[in-house]
């Protein structure tokens, strides 16, 4: 009997070892499934945060087209420059570039509104609705609707109250820009437009001397150009929260201290006798 | 003798790829004495001891300088807001040391924190940094511009703060740098492209160019470079970016495994403000030489007459 009930007790012992194993194991698979399960999309901001969002993905096994600060949300490296890219389109000024050699990241489906402009109020045929979805003049109107959904519009600052919204917006086409001549002009291609006024700025830009451009270096190779709204936001340029012109950012984490400084203050708090 | 030649065919044939490299590594030549051959031994060995330590295809890329290019680099003072973007890209793309105790993390870019003001005759007195008598900008008296260390450890909310000016310092890749006049192994070198450079397996780490340095553009691995392997950055250059041992210094070479594949460096393709700019200066359409011909630049203590290809632009 007593031979028989050690083994007995053994074997219900390691059972209850066993059964209890095996719980934990499905136990901390189960805890790990949720944590898993959703794909976890890193996005980051390139330019202007709200503006210019990136997905990070993979381009091949552990080559991401973008690098993102996890401090910050900013995009810190490119694994290719030209992800997501389209030919820029006719430029003014820049016939020596080869035929692709620049290139943009389109922003037409980066805008929310940008489906609907065209087709559900501001169709091109005219006054149908009451009230008349058309301006009847060039002289400024409030238009609460169009303030309601972009609500940079209640202060507007570009130009100072000089300009208004049919000075850059096509009249029909409200899903496209307007150039000199009243011609529509993409919103991909905003130079057009911009370099209107800002004769100078256009042409720093044109020559890589203002805004930034990314790909290859030398002067005829290609390149991704970032155009006017990817970094500046055109309703809002004089923003009152600026600071020297720019709109704040999150700065990255700062380097180390050198050995022995307690703060970055400390060499304020204890000067060098002189 | 024989038993030493033994030895060093056994560890040549060993499977640890460390191993088996160190010992050839010891007995390389100055890379620019190597033959063709040779760089293509190293380069193969590098490849086969980077691959098994960081488990993954590791490319070491010898490409040299192509003719008709010097690099030049300009930077819009006016523009930057400090946000040290172009720190943190440099670190991933050029596989410096990233721990956490000191000494182990190390970054080539500083931004310096300047504060902003004017001269008056009532400021004399209440410069920065408090307490020293000098105004901002200095005096007949001060040297002007002087930086604290603490400077480059600004920590706001946001940046640009209102009295502040950024102004971020690397390698000026001179064009008679004085840390090659002093190397006494003669390991740094400027390329014929211009980026000066630093074979890593000949340094001793004497740290004399440190000293040399006018500019502080040069860090030492002062312990075993803390580099996690999924963050390291398998595409390197020979003299760029391959990772590095402890007791050798460092420094920022223009992403050279990208420059010498016309990729702009890593800092000009993040800056959110467009304020870097990169380009070939014996081209005049380039970028670079657009500035030079066009907006006002000065050379960071030009006075020292070390050239270099490194300039500062304001609109």
């Amino acid at each position: 009997m007593k031979k028989l009930a050690i083994p007995t007790m053994i074997l219900a012992f390691c059972c209850g070892m066993m059964t209890s194993a095996l719980a934990q194991d499905s136990k901390a698979a189960a805890a790990q499934a949720p944590a898993a399960q959703p794909p976890q999309e890193t996005v980051c901001f390139e330019s202007r945060k709200g503006a210019s969002e990136v997905t990070k993905r993979d381009l091949k096994p552990g080559w991401p087209n973008v690098k993102c600060s996890p401090k910050t949300g900013a995009a810190l490296w490119y694994g290719d420059p030209y992800d997501g890219t389209v030919p820029m389109g006719k430029m003014p000024g820049l016939e020596k570039i080869p035929e692709g050699h620049a290139v943009i990241k389109p922003r037409t489906e980066k805008l929310a509104l940008m489906p609907m402009c065209g087709v559900s109020c501001h169709n091109g045929v005219g006054p149908q609705f009451s009230p008349p979805t058309l301006p009847k003049g060039k002289k400024p109107v409030p238009l609460p609707t169009m303030e309601a959904m972009v609500p940079d519009l209640k202060d507007l600052q570009h130009g100072r109250g000089r300009i208004w919204c049919m000075d850059c917006h096509h009249t029909t086409k409200r899903n496209m820009l307007v150039d000199h001549f009243g011609d529509p002009v993409s919103f991909d291609q905003p130079q057009l437009l911009c370099g209107k006024c800002h004769g100078d700025k256009l042409r720093d830009w044109r020559d890589g001397i203002h805004g930034k451009r990314i790909g290859n270096f030398t002067s005829t190779g290609k390149k991704r150009w970032f155009t006017c709204t990817e970094c500046h936001n055109p309703h809002n340029v004089q923003d009152g929260a600026r600071n020297r012109g720019f709109v704040q950012l999150q700065p990255e984490a700062s380097p180390q201290l050198p050995r022995g400084m307690k703060d970055a203050s400390h060499e304020k708090l204890h000067p060098i006798a002189h | 003798m024989s038993s030493l030649m033994g030895a060093a065919a056994l560890m040549v044939q060993s499977d640890d790829a460390a191993a088996a490299t160190e010992w050839a590594e010891h007995f390389q030549k100055n890379y620019r004495l190597m033959t063709d051959a040779e760089k293509a031994e190293a380069r193969a060995r590098l490849e086969r001891r980077y691959s098994s330590e960081y488990g993954k295809k590791v490319a070491v890329d010898t490409t040299e300088a192509q003719p008709g290019v010097l690099m030049g680099y300009a930077l819009n003072i006016r523009k930057c807001i400090g946000c040290r973007r172009c720190v943190h890209a440099c670190v991933e793309e050029n596989n410096q040391s990233r721990g956490t105790r000191p000494g182990e993390k190390i970054e080539w870019i500083q931004v310096l924190r300047m504060e902003r003001g004017e001269f008056s005759k009532d400021k004399m007195n209440h410069g920065y940094p408090e307490g020293l008598g000098i105004q901002v900008g200095g005096n007949a008296y001060t040297p002007a511009g002087q930086v604290l260390e603490g400077q480059y450890h600004y920590n706001p909310e946001a940046v640009p703060e209102k009295d502040a000016t950024y102004m971020p310092i690397a390698c000026m890749q001179c064009e008679k740098p004085p840390c090659v006049k002093v190397c006494p192994v003669r390991t740094t070198y400027r390329e014929a492209d211009g980026p000066v450079v630093i074979d890593y397996n000949w340094c001793i780490g004497c740290k004399m160019c440190m000293n040399a340095c006018p500019y502080w553009a040069r860090r030492f691995n002062l312990t075993k470079p803390v580099l996690p392997k999924e963050e390291m950055n398998p595409v390197t250059h020979y003299l760029g970016n391959r990772p590095r041992m402890r007791g050798v210094v460092e420094k920022c070479h223009w992403c050279l495994q990208r420059t010498r594949h016309d990729r702009y460096p890593a800092c000009v393709e993040v800056c959110p403000v467009g304020a870097r700019k990169f380009g070939n200066l014996l081209d005049p359409e380039s970028e670079v030489s657009k500035i030079l011909e066009r907006k006002n630049v000065f050379r960071l203590k030009a006075e020292l007459n070390t050239f270099p290809k490194f300039f500062y632009f304001y609109d």
